[in-house]
């Protein structure tokens, strides 16, 4: 597919190394001191809002937001808009919501909200599942997709060995930063990333545009053409179907993205770092503001990839449409090896390259730093480990995370894993979100409850998971050819939010009828840490 | 209500419980779970629940007068972000399930078209991304001028009961 020649591969790589370079040189530049659990997790609180804005932006666009986002888009039209919408509505909704008493109920990790009332390890070791149940898919189908774009970026044959070869270098870069940069250095190569994303994405947008005389309606036109669907193109219904259980599906989809996506603990991880209330509440507006113009740009270069690179050869390279930026980056530069083309396709090569590690060494850090502060700190040492054996530990749990997502994802690399995302984000709305929900506003959540929520949404999102149809029985499930599809459905939220819901409800009502005496001790603990989750009064 | 029996507890609970909150089975809609639930009225009751404790632990006796404008510093504060809250999240998710709602059981009605190949469908869904931006502004400004000088108020009351007083965090 990628008809350039090897100058063009060579500036490539050179760009690669520059920024590999440059991010490393930055990440041990900010790196924090040995023995400050702070500034590890947090950096000091030194951020000023649009720095924290842009690292939340940065945490919450993966890889795997630009690369299928805009792939949905071309191929799918209208549903890819849907989804663009609920993506940048996610954010919006934890910033109304969430952001601010987050801030100030939180320290360092999810672990540290949720046992802020019910201290216990069983809490703690809770958190630490969930977050790391949460993370690891997504690390994995992120690092297996490193392996296929970089081999279709630098032209290299789709080997297996190739492609194991780049996850381990992605995936050994992203140790590096997590481990030494902790959140100061993961939040300036989020800065680094957010900025180059959206500047490559400003010009692609332009220069699609631009091609069409910014007309919107020519665009349209061209893109239904080419998109081979016709008029269907801008209804909804090409990407699930318009069956009965297909449009339950798509709009259990849109609710899990809205309620999971910002849930997700690398994000709401940044949230801590925030000095106090009203700059949360600026850096949230910078990162809402960041990734609304994203998923707008996103929604042009998406259409642009329908009209000029054509339905065809996208689902060609790749059957999800995951390298139709890449593409459409060839065909605006116009002729191969000319200056222009090989500028542009340099620029969009490095945009993905440098999203893929931030995203990456973004969710190392949070799965680390849970295993780090929940399970060894807390869980294990009962809160007196000493912050410099905490500090080591956390450094050698993002190794540990690291490697165990490398080999996973080196071991997948052959399938079709996109799934796992769907997983990580349903089980962001069906575990993380009605816990932290619950354990911010109701004062009668109680341990049982919490529990209840933490390993019954996961749970119920997992198992509902692997029989749906996204795994098998359909031509482009994980398993096409086997056939074990009990839930007729490619995402799980519409069935396991509810769940996680109910879960958490009915255990609280079973603690206060069997253990009235401990839920009342988890509202005192409610109510007298009212003021400071409120008002971060101490 | 029967708020008065939930602070207590009642060990013979099964009477005691059938009533309320029965919001949480309703789920998807995941913002009733704040907006009516669990307590609705809960200002009002919350304050003896509060001062009970203090009667318990008499130390705290002399302070009870600043413990209760404390109190109701606190239950101010709390129901201006929840009006806040409720506000806001209501009417994002809310357009936003309206707007997923019509593209699958209405597409005629979305997919008419208002300008040249421009749908409604689209321009509405290009509309919520542009709102946007107005509403964080909305809420950066509202949020400054119903929650935060509340919070202020009830940060500078317990400075003086307060620890390590005036830390940020």
């Amino acid at each position: 597919m990628n008809d350039f020649s090897s100058g063009t591969q060579a500036i490539v790589l050179v760009l690669f190394t520059t920024l590999v370079t440059v991010t490393l040189m930055m990440c041990v530049m900010a790196g924090p001191d040995r023995d400050d659990l702070t500034n590890f997790y947090t950096g000091y609180l030194s951020l000023t809002p649009l720095k924290n804005g842009l690292a939340i932006a940065g945490d919450y666009i993966s890889a795997a937001t630009v690369l299928s986002t805009t792939g949905i888009i071309a191929l799918a039209g209208y549903d890819g808009y849907v989804l663009a919408v609920s993506t940048a509505l996610s954010l919006v909704l934890l910033m109304f919501l969430l952001a601010e008493p987050l801030r100030n109920a939180g320290k360092f990790t999810m672990g540290d909200v949720l046992a802020r009332n019910m201290p216990g390890r069983a809490v703690r070791i809770a958190a630490c599942v969930v977050t790391l149940s949460a993370t690891v898919p997504f690390l994995v189908v992120q690092l297996s997709g490193a392996g296929s774009l970089l081999t279709f970026i630098l032209d290299i044959p789709h080997a297996a060995g190739a492609r194991t070869a780049c996850i381990v270098i992605v995936g050994t870069l992203m140790i590096i930063y997590a481990a030494i940069g902790g959140m100061r250095g993961t939040a300036l190569i989020q800065m680094i990333k957010i900025v180059i994303l959206l500047g490559t994405s400003v010009v692609i947008a332009a220069l699609v545009l631009n091609r069409f005389d910014w007309s919107p309606g020519d665009i349209l036109k061209a893109a239904q053409h080419g998109s081979g669907a016709g008029p269907a193109f801008l209804q909804q219904g090409l990407q699930l179907g318009t069956s009965t259980v297909g449009l339950l599906d798509f709009v259990g989809l849109q609710i899990t993205v809205v309620l999971g996506v910002a849930c997700l603990p690398h994000i709401t991880m940044r949230l801590y770092s925030a000095q106090d209330v009203p700059a949360v509440r600026r850096s949230m507006s910078w990162a809402v503001g960041t990734v609304t113009t994203f998923c707008l740009l996103v929604i042009i270069m998406g259409t642009g990839a329908a009209a000029l690179v054509g339905s065809r050869n996208i689902t060609a390279a790749d059957p999800h449409g995951r390298t139709s930026v890449l593409m459409l980056s060839q065909v605006l530069g116009g002729t191969p090896d000319s200056a222009g083309a090989t500028i542009l396709y340099s620029a969009v090569a490095g945009m993905v390259f440098i999203t893929l590690l931030s995203s990456v060494a973004g969710m190392t850090l949070a799965a680390a730093s849970s295993l780090a502060h929940d399970l060894f700190a807390h869980a294990m040492r009962r809160g007196q480990a000493e912050p410099r054996t905490e500090m080591t530990v956390a450094a050698w749990t993002s190794v540990v995370v690291g490697t165990v997502s490398i080999a996973l994802a080196t071991m997948v690399q052959n399938w079709d894993v996109g799934v796992l995302t769907t997983l990580a984000i349903c089980i962001g709305a069906s575990a993380v979100a009605p816990a932290l929900t619950y354990s911010l506003f109701w004062r009668g959540f109680t341990r049982t409850g919490l529990l209840a929520t933490l390993y019954g949404g996961a749970a119920c999102a997992l198992l509902l998971m692997i029989f749906s149809k996204a795994v098998s029985g359909t031509p482009s499930a994980v398993f096409p050819d086997a056939d074990f599809d009990l839930f007729p459905m490619q995402s799980t939220g519409l069935v396991s939010i509810p769940f996680g819901y109910l879960a958490g409800w009915l255990g609280s009502r079973l603690d206060h009828r069997r253990r009235a005496a401990d839920s009342r001790e988890h509202r005192r603990l409610y109510e007298e840490s009212e003021a400071r989750l409120l008002a971060a009064a101490e | 209500m029967t708020y008065a029996d939930e602070n207590r507890y009642p060990p013979s609970a099964p009477t005691g419980w059938p009533l309320p909150h029965p919001e949480p089975y309703g789920t998807p809609s995941r913002h009733e779970t704040y907006g009516q639930s669990p307590w609705p009225e809960a200002y009002g009751h919350d304050a003896p629940g509060y001062e009970s404790y203090g009667r318990q632990a008499p130390w705290h006796a002399p302070d009870a007068q600043e413990t209760h404008r404390h109190d109701t510093g606190l239950a101010a504060l709390r129901s201006a972000y929840r009006l806040l809250r409720r506000v806001s999240t209501l009417t994002a998710l809310g357009s936003f399930v309206v707007y997923v709602v019509l593209s699958c059981y209405a597409p005629g009605l979305m997919g008419s078209r208002i300008t040249g190949e421009l749908s409604l469908g689209m321009a509405l869904g290009v509309l919520q991304l542009v709102v946007t931006f107005a509403a964080v502004f909305w809420y950066g400004r509202s949020a400054q001028r119903s929650v935060d000088p509340l919070a202020r108020a009830v940060r500078e009351r317990s400075v003086p009961t307060g620890r390590n007083a005036g830390a940020a965090r």
